[in-house]
């Protein structure tokens, strides 16, 4: 049960990390982006390649990943979001719809990135390495994502909750006018918000990697169980976002390790959570009412 | 929306005529027969989504939900019952449309509470659901599906292979038809006014809840039409053919080809569908350019295809109509007061006030707007409603047309209760609103706008619609009838032509209280109607305001010009911070020394 | 001059709201523009600090530079501070980040003296400092815009109905702050319903009527001229 448990943190932090993603473009934008799942399979299969071409570790794979992710994320703003903002919010969102898209049957088109789905070399030891605590057995790359999840949000919330650029940012999403009254540039304010998200999502890629494995088509699955985890803890809260993906993790683990339950139900229920949620819940646990109705 | 549709009509003879030259071509070329049945298979698909954005503003990433229940439908039943073969595959489909439909009204109920993205993850949580539903469900074969479907077959006819490309498209363009029969009857004119601009939509008495319920539902009829010929021809039915990729790839041709009416759809179907043929070679170039070509279509002609032929047909018929531009120098309006006989306004057989406000508080939060008000007015009089900023007047009147709920108190009009009652109910009794910024339907003509006006008076429905009976013809007709009666009253004849967004902003204001009094409403409350109007366009603005109440209709005015309120109003209510402060004639009130220190502040 | 509009044109699509507004604001003087509802006074203040972009024709110039080629930001940049109506401040964000990020354009970390300053205007302000401005209630959200405005520096403050919702004591405190700044050379140009009590401290005024220039002068001939009473509440000047 312990074992479920962890299993369900684990893949729930690669949620948590897309979520989270989510809550950082809308923070700026105004829209979801639903091209963040595949942004985060983009970012495993460059770290791959960071391995690959350089014979480097996971580590230097990990860095090199997040700064192209940051670097995709400002093309994506100025190339896509930027010009399609102009042609109204749906259009916005459907431009979100066609990158993923691309993304999604793109990328196997880069010469060794179409291939079968195969790990990232762990971030120390083995990858079949485990301890043992109290007679239940961790793998130890397990930790490492939890460890690298919580260390990514360590870094975020430094910079959003104690840095002056942090807070100039936040302060452009808040209020853009107020921002500009200020004299904050509002435009530089979202790209770079932007580019945070997707350096997120490619950050998220690269640490599932070594269990989870590296490309293949599970960006949509994983795209939608974030979503699941941003409107069940709420995408308005960034806390929410976080506690939401790993929750769905949890869940999904749990439903499969149930006896006698078909192993494909997970996924159904999974998504029916997605349903209820936004009925009966729209804003998640942690959001306020005021940002979903009519 | 009449160039639209005009173009829409103009351009379907064109596609049928491509269908069958390519229909010919194709009878020895199976594989370009096989594409041209799955472009009209996914067209009747595309058609129903398409009339969901383009006309109606929403989004649904679920439409492939709606193409399982018609397959699985079909699938499920047409292997299983032992039905003569002309029966078999009609009946299952018409089952299946059925299904498709109530779980459509089910899907747009809950749509209405959803916006923009929220909508967006809502419609594709429900495509997600339905494929799990198929998946799991041994009836409907679990994970394999069903297959060995048998073709439909009537007398000799089987519709398989190169028969099923004529019957596909007859069945294509019977729906295409069918839409447009929807789009240029009344319920098309609601639809366009809930996109332009939902609430204006309501206080002229649309249920626009019903008729985005009905989109769903139509929508969602239509996929599941496409899905029971898809499972016919198909022979199998997997759940992963018709998940999530398959709702994405209909939202791509609607985009494609461009959303509103069915041209558009059935070109982005034909484009996706023959792009689909390139061969396995292709395939994930193919969907890269799909995406590529959806994100440029998105920021550089968002109306896709169809709004580039739309563009064309614009450009040469201007030519052909006469100019009705009016003139944008100086703002001269190109209206002018006229002499026509009104048509006399009658108030339901009561004797109770046309309109009586009692304790009417309205809070926002901690914000107390409106703030105890009690008032009845006398039927036939234009009573002024002013005070400084803030004061909580367009509140008053959002409290009275049942925008949003009153806190406490009660509303009653020609003695019905109508507190808490939706804004079209309260439209339907008889109660026409303005808005202070003149929420005109900007892609409508002006027409088109006060045939939109006379919506409560209209009496068709939206079966009557879809088939163009005789009854959804002569509405048609005597809406528009009275539109035009109701131009030559205010004197804009000229301008009937004309697109609201074009308008030079003195005749905006007119074309509103036009539309606003076209279906004869006895109570009429006009919000700022003189923000921004110079001097002449004041004075052919009072002279319509006094001789609609000189017809018999009762006015409430909210303004701000103190010479135009006080040379017209027979009585004069003061509201300051929600609270009325003065309530009596012009003069009285103007002289008051609450209202001058309202007004101008005091020397503290 | 530190601002002068010259026949400034401006509108959203048809409809002109500004018709060819001339004014002029020097450094150390308190000007009022008043008028009723709709006149135009804040799409004024909104075309001057670039929030509003419908300028059709006409100039301002502010302090050498042609505002109507600059950017809000730019101005923000060149001196010219603008306290909105609805203040627009950073709800989310505390007390004292929002002053601290006023400072945006001019020093951003060695500020501590200003912030310090902003607090001994405002007390009130010094007990919240930790709370979210959305917490705040009317009068120290005001009082807080125009915290964060000094922060910048301004050579010019503009503000849109300071007094809206506020209490005549704070008024009375908002309108000491602002004497307080003008003496020290700052320029101030108000916006406000309460023509009257503006009156008062004001040095000069102009009040609008439909986008026009209808009168101006000095505070003390508006304040004894009746037709300012007849362009708010109709009729002429010799009534009532």
């Amino acid at each position: 049960m312990f074992q479920l448990l962890v299993a369900g943190l684990t893949v729930g932090s690669g949620y948590a990390l897309v979520a989270l993603g989510i809550h950082i473009t809308l923070r700026a934008t105004r829209i979801v982006n639903f091209a963040q799942g595949e942004f985060t399979i983009i970012g495993g299969l460059l770290a791959l390649t960071f391995v690959q071409l350089f014979h480097a570790n996971s580590w230097f794979a990990l860095a090199g990943a997040t700064v192209a992710g940051f670097a995709l994320g400002l093309i994506f703003e100025r190339l896509v979001l930027r010009p399609a903002a102009r042609s109204g919010e749906i259009p916005l969102t459907i431009a979100t719809l066609g990158t993923g898209f691309i993304l999604l049957y793109g990328h196997a088109l880069i010469p060794g990135w179409g291939s079968l789905p195969q790990p990232l070399p762990s971030f120390s030891g083995e990858a079949s390495d485990a301890i043992n605590v109290g007679g239940v057995t961790i793998q130890v790359q397990s930790m490492w994502v939890l460890g690298l999840l919580f260390a990514a949000l360590a870094v975020l919330y430094i910079f959003f909750e104690r840095t002056y650029y942090g807070k100039a940012i936040r302060a452009a999403a808040n209020n853009p006018t107020g921002a500009k009254l200020v004299g904050i540039d509002v435009t530089n304010a979202r790209a770079i918000s932007v580019g945070l998200s997707i350096a997120l999502a490619a950050y998220g890629g690269t640490i599932i990697g070594p269990i989870t494995l590296v490309g293949g088509a599970g960006g949509t699955a994983i795209a939608i169980k974030g979503f699941v985890g941003a409107i069940v803890g709420g995408l308005e809260s960034p806390v929410g976002c976080v506690v939401g993906g790993l929750l769905v993790g949890v869940i999904e683990k749990l439903i499969q390790g149930l006896p006698g339950v078909q192993y494909g139900l997970s996924d159904p229920i999974v998504y029916s959570l997605l349903l209820i949620g936004l009925l009966l819940r729209p804003q998640g646990l942690f959001g306020a009412r005021s940002a979903v109705r009519d | 929306m009449i160039a639209r549709l005009r173009a829409d009509s103009r351009t379907l003879p064109i596609l049928t005529l491509i269908v069958i030259v390519f229909g010919i071509i194709a009878a020895g070329n199976p594989t370009f027969a096989q594409a041209g049945t799955y472009a009209a298979i996914f067209a009747i698909a595309a058609i129903g989504l398409s009339l969901l954005m383009g006309n109606v503003n929403q989004i649904s990433l679920g439409q492939a939900g709606f193409f399982g229940i018609g397959a699985y439908a079909v699938a499920s039943l047409t292997t299983n019952w032992n039905l003569p073969a002309w029966l078999s595959w009609p009946l299952a489909t018409l089952i299946g449309i059925v299904v498709a439909t109530l779980v459509g009204l089910g899907l747009g109920f809950i749509a209405l509470r959803f916006r923009g993205h929220y909508l967006a993850m809502a419609t594709l949580a429900f495509g997600l659901i339905c494929v799990g539903i198929f998946h799991e469900t041994k009836f409907l074969g679990g994970a394999i599906g069903i297959e060995d479907i048998p073709y439909p077959r009537f007398g000799p006819l089987t519709i398989s292979g190169y028969p099923a490309y004529w019957f596909a498209w007859i069945l294509a363009l019977g729906a295409a038809l069918l839409t447009l029969n929807l789009l240029r009857g009344r319920s098309g004119r609601a639809f366009e006014a809930i996109r332009n601009d939902e609430l204006a939509a309501e206080v002229l008495g649309v249920p626009t809840r019903r008729y985005k319920i009905f989109a769903f539902a139509y929508a969602g009829a239509l996929a599941g039409l496409g899905g029971s010929i898809y499972a016919a021809f198909l022979g199998i039915v997997v759940p992963d053919a018709v998940s999530v990729p398959l709702s994405i790839s209909l939202l791509l041709m609607v985009v494609l080809g461009g959303s509103g009416g069915v041209s558009g759809a059935l070109i982005g179907a034909a484009l996706i569908g023959f792009l689909d043929i390139s061969g396995h070679q292709f395939e994930n170039t193919r969907e890269v350019a799909y995406g590529l070509l959806v994100i440029i279509v998105v920021i550089m002609a968002p109306g896709g295809a169809f709004g580039i032929i739309r563009s064309r047909f614009k450009a040469s018929s201007a030519a052909a109509l006469p100019t009705c531009h009016p003139e944008l120098v100086e703002g001269q309006p190109q209206s002018h007061p006229t002499t026509a006989t009104p048509r006399t306004i009658t108030m339901p057989d009561t004797s109770a006030a046309p309109l009586a406000v009692s304790h009417v508080t309205k809070r926002f939060g901690g914000l107390l707007a409106v703030n105890d008000v009690s008032f009845e007015l006398t039927r036939g009089t234009l009573t002024s409603l002013i005070g400084p900023n803030g004061a909580g007047k367009t509140t008053l009147f959002n409290a009275i047309s049942g925008i949003g709920r009153v806190s406490e108190g009660r509303v009653e009009i020609a003695g019905v209760d109508v507190t808490g009652l939706q804004p079209h109910r309260i439209a339907a009794l008889g109660v026409g609103r303005t808005f202070q910024n003149a929420r005109l339907f900007g892609e409508m003509t002006v027409l088109e706008n006060v045939v939109a006006g006379a919506f409560r008076t209209e009496r068709t429905s939206f079966a009557a619609d879809l088939f163009a009976l005789p009854s959804s013809r002569r509405s048609e007709r005597e809406a528009t009838e009275r539109a035009r009666e109701t131009l030559a009253r205010l004197g804009l004849e000229s301008l009937a032509s004309t697109l609201a967004r074009d308008l030079a902003f003195g005749d905006r204001r007119r074309v509103e209280l036009a539309r606003a009094t076209a279906s004869d409403p006895w109570l009429l409350l006009v919000d700022e109607p003189a923000a921004g109007l110079n001097a002449s366009e004041r004075a052919a603005l009072t002279a319509d305001l006094l001789k609609l109440r000189d017809a018999g209709m009762t006015l409430l005015l909210i303004e701000h010009d103190m010479r135009l309120v006080m040379s017209i109003s027979e009585r004069v209510m003061v509201l300051k911070f929600g609270t009325m402060i003065a309530d009596g004639k012009a003069d009285a009130v103007r002289n008051d020394p609450g209202v001058v220190a309202a007004y101008l502040g005091t020397a503290g | 001059m530190l601002l002068e509009v010259r026949d400034l044109h401006a509108g959203y699509g048809e409809l002109d709201v500004l018709r060819g507004i001339t004014l002029t604001v020097d450094a150390g003087e308190m000007v009022a523009v008043l008028g009723p509802n709709g006149a135009g006074k804040s799409t004024l203040l909104r075309t001057i600090s670039r929030i509003d972009t419908n300028a059709r024709s006409g100039s301002i110039v502010f302090n050498g530079h042609d505002l109507l080629r600059a950017s809000t930001v730019q101005g923000v940049r060149y001196g010219c501070l603008h306290v909105p109506e609805g203040r627009q401040l950073f709800t989310e964000l505390s007390v004292d980040d929002n002053i601290r990020l006023g400072a945006f354009t001019v020093d951003r970390k060695n500020i501590d003296a200003e912030v310090a300053a902003v607090y001994a205007r405002f007390p009130a302000l010094a007990g919240r400092k930790s709370q979210t401005a959305f917490s705040l209630s009317g009068g120290e959200q005001q009082m807080l815009a125009i915290g964060r405005a000094l922060m910048a520096k301004p050579r010019m403050l503009m503000l849109d109905e300071p007094s809206t919702g506020l209490a005549p004591q704070i008024v009375e405190q908002i309108f000491g702050i602002l004497a307080d700044l003008k003496r020290g050379g700052t320029a101030v140009l108000i916006v406000e319903q309460n023509a009257y009590l503006t009156l008062q401290h004001a040095d000069r005024a102009y009040v609008l009527e439909n986008g026009e220039i209808a009168l101006s002068g000095t505070a003390a001939e508006l304040n004894a001229d009746p037709r300012v009473r007849a362009i708010y509440l109709g009729g002429s000047a010799d009534e009532g």
